[in-house]
């Protein structure tokens, strides 16, 4: 029988979702054109060529290796692409993906990339070919909701903040925008240049479904306990005191 | 018999669930107003700077963070800051039951409202060297310390005292 990764324990909803993020095996809920994602985030024009730092690996003439001929590089790595970033700031207002489960999905997902997680915001950086591919995964993919989530590249103030009235993240630089429609509008790049059309990013996800698809565990919605009153905490408490236990001996080493 | 608590004034602090936009802030600003009682007023969120401050597109203009005007009470001013709390001083306790009923009459959606001490007493050092010695004691608490000297916006029966400074 072929091996299944096991991600994440428990059996709450935030539990399923987290399991789902890290394996990959994400539902599609939107099609955001490729040329979109990329004005949006704003390293190059769409259609524009890409900045390389060396030469095609093939024009190099690399070194007799067995590691290099073990692994494939990917698109950008054989083209010589610049490292580019995308930048992600999720609401904690039951945003679906949350820093620890962006870099969890990057780092076991995406070939070649460096994820960094940070108290209210995520990034991904790796050759740029790849980075657009990824980024657009991440915006198609349950991953993301385009009134929780959005990309910036500064001034990333938003995570813990309150809602706006539109139910948009607060974002100093309003870099998207709700439409009378009720799609959300991307009308600037992820370091609030404005573009010169506005982005249509589609319908936002309402509240109920938010808290469906989050990963994040909060006492207003699904605590990490799992059902309150419940007999038994939920496997990931289980799991987790089980870690601390292991790590704490292990960390103490009394000799 | 009027007894003490019902002549001294009281300090209240209202917390909307979301941020305000402009025109949801002049509705609650004003039903506040309308309340009547008021001895001061503070309105406190995040900035909302008119240009990109940092970054690759530092100095970019922010169109949709200008002339944020409201209109409180007939006279107008510019908002700097997307309001997510404002907090006021009343003179007795009997407009606390009106400004409750407007609050919620004024908002589409939950508000938190409570009372405490919101506003200091004693002016600090850091009011003393940007301003020197305040002599109306109704600003101090108004001030925000970390701002600029020339941030502040008055509003007054005799005349509206703006800072317009480009940030």
């Amino acid at each position: 029988m072929a091996y299944t990764p096991q991600y994440y324990p428990g059996s709450t909803s935030v539990g399923i979702n987290r399991r789902k993020h890290m394996s990959g095996n994400l539902e599609k809920l939107r099609d955001i054109p490729e040329a979109d994602v990329v004005a949006i985030m704003g390293h190059r024009a769409p259609g524009a060529d890409y900045s390389s730092t060396h030469p095609p690996l093939k024009e190099m003439g690399e070194p007799d290796c067995p590691i290099r001929q073990l692994v494939t590089p990917t698109a950008g790595a054989a083209a010589g692409d610049r490292v580019r970033y995308s930048q992600w700031t999720d609401s904690m207002y039951f945003a679906p993906a949350i820093p620890y489960w962006r870099s969890y999905w990057g780092a076991i997902n995406c070939k070649g990339c460096d994820p960094g997680t940070l108290s209210g915001r995520q990034i991904i950086e790796a050759r740029e070919r790849d980075i657009e591919t990824y980024t657009k995964e991440q915006y198609d993919s349950e991953m993301t909701d385009v009134a929780l989530c959005s990309m910036r590249g500064c001034t990333v103030h938003g995570h813990s903040l309150r809602l706006e009235e539109n139910g948009l993240q607060f974002d100093m630089l309003a870099r998207c925008e709700m439409g009378a429609d009720g799609n959300v509008y991307a009308t600037k790049d992820q370091v609030g240049i404005p573009l010169d059309r506005k982005i249509n990013l589609g319908k936002p996800m309402t509240e109920a479904e938010a808290k469906k698809r989050t990963t994040i565990f909060r006492a207003d919605g699904i605590p990490m306990c799992g059902k309150v009153g419940a007999r038994k905490y939920d496997e990931a408490v289980e799991a987790l005191h089980h870690m601390w236990e292991l790590r704490s001996k292990w960390g103490f080493r009394p000799e | 018999m009027v007894t003490a608590s019902d002549t001294e004034s009281i300090q209240v602090e209202i917390i909307p669930r979301r941020y305000l936009m402009p025109a949801t802030a002049q509705k609650l600003l004003n039903a506040i107003y309308e309340n009547g009682g008021l001895t001061r007023i503070m309105i406190h969120g995040p900035n909302l700077p008119r240009n990109v401050p940092y970054g690759p597109g530092k100095g970019a203009p922010i169109e949709e963070n200008r002339d944020l005007l409201i209109d409180v009470g007939g006279q107008a001013f510019e908002l700097r800051v997307k309001v997510g709390r404002v907090r006021l001083e009343l003179e007795s306790e009997k407009y606390f039951s009106g400004l409750k009923a407007a609050c919620e009459r004024a908002l589409p959606f939950s508000v938190e409202i409570k009372r405490g001490k919101f506003f200091r007493t004693r002016q600090t050092l850091t009011d003393y060297a940007k301003f020197g010695e305040v002599e109306d004691k109704r600003y101090l608490g108004l001030i925000d310390p970390k701002a600029k000297k020339d941030r502040l916006a008055l509003l007054s029966e005799e005349k509206v005292a703006i800072n317009d400074e480009e940030r």
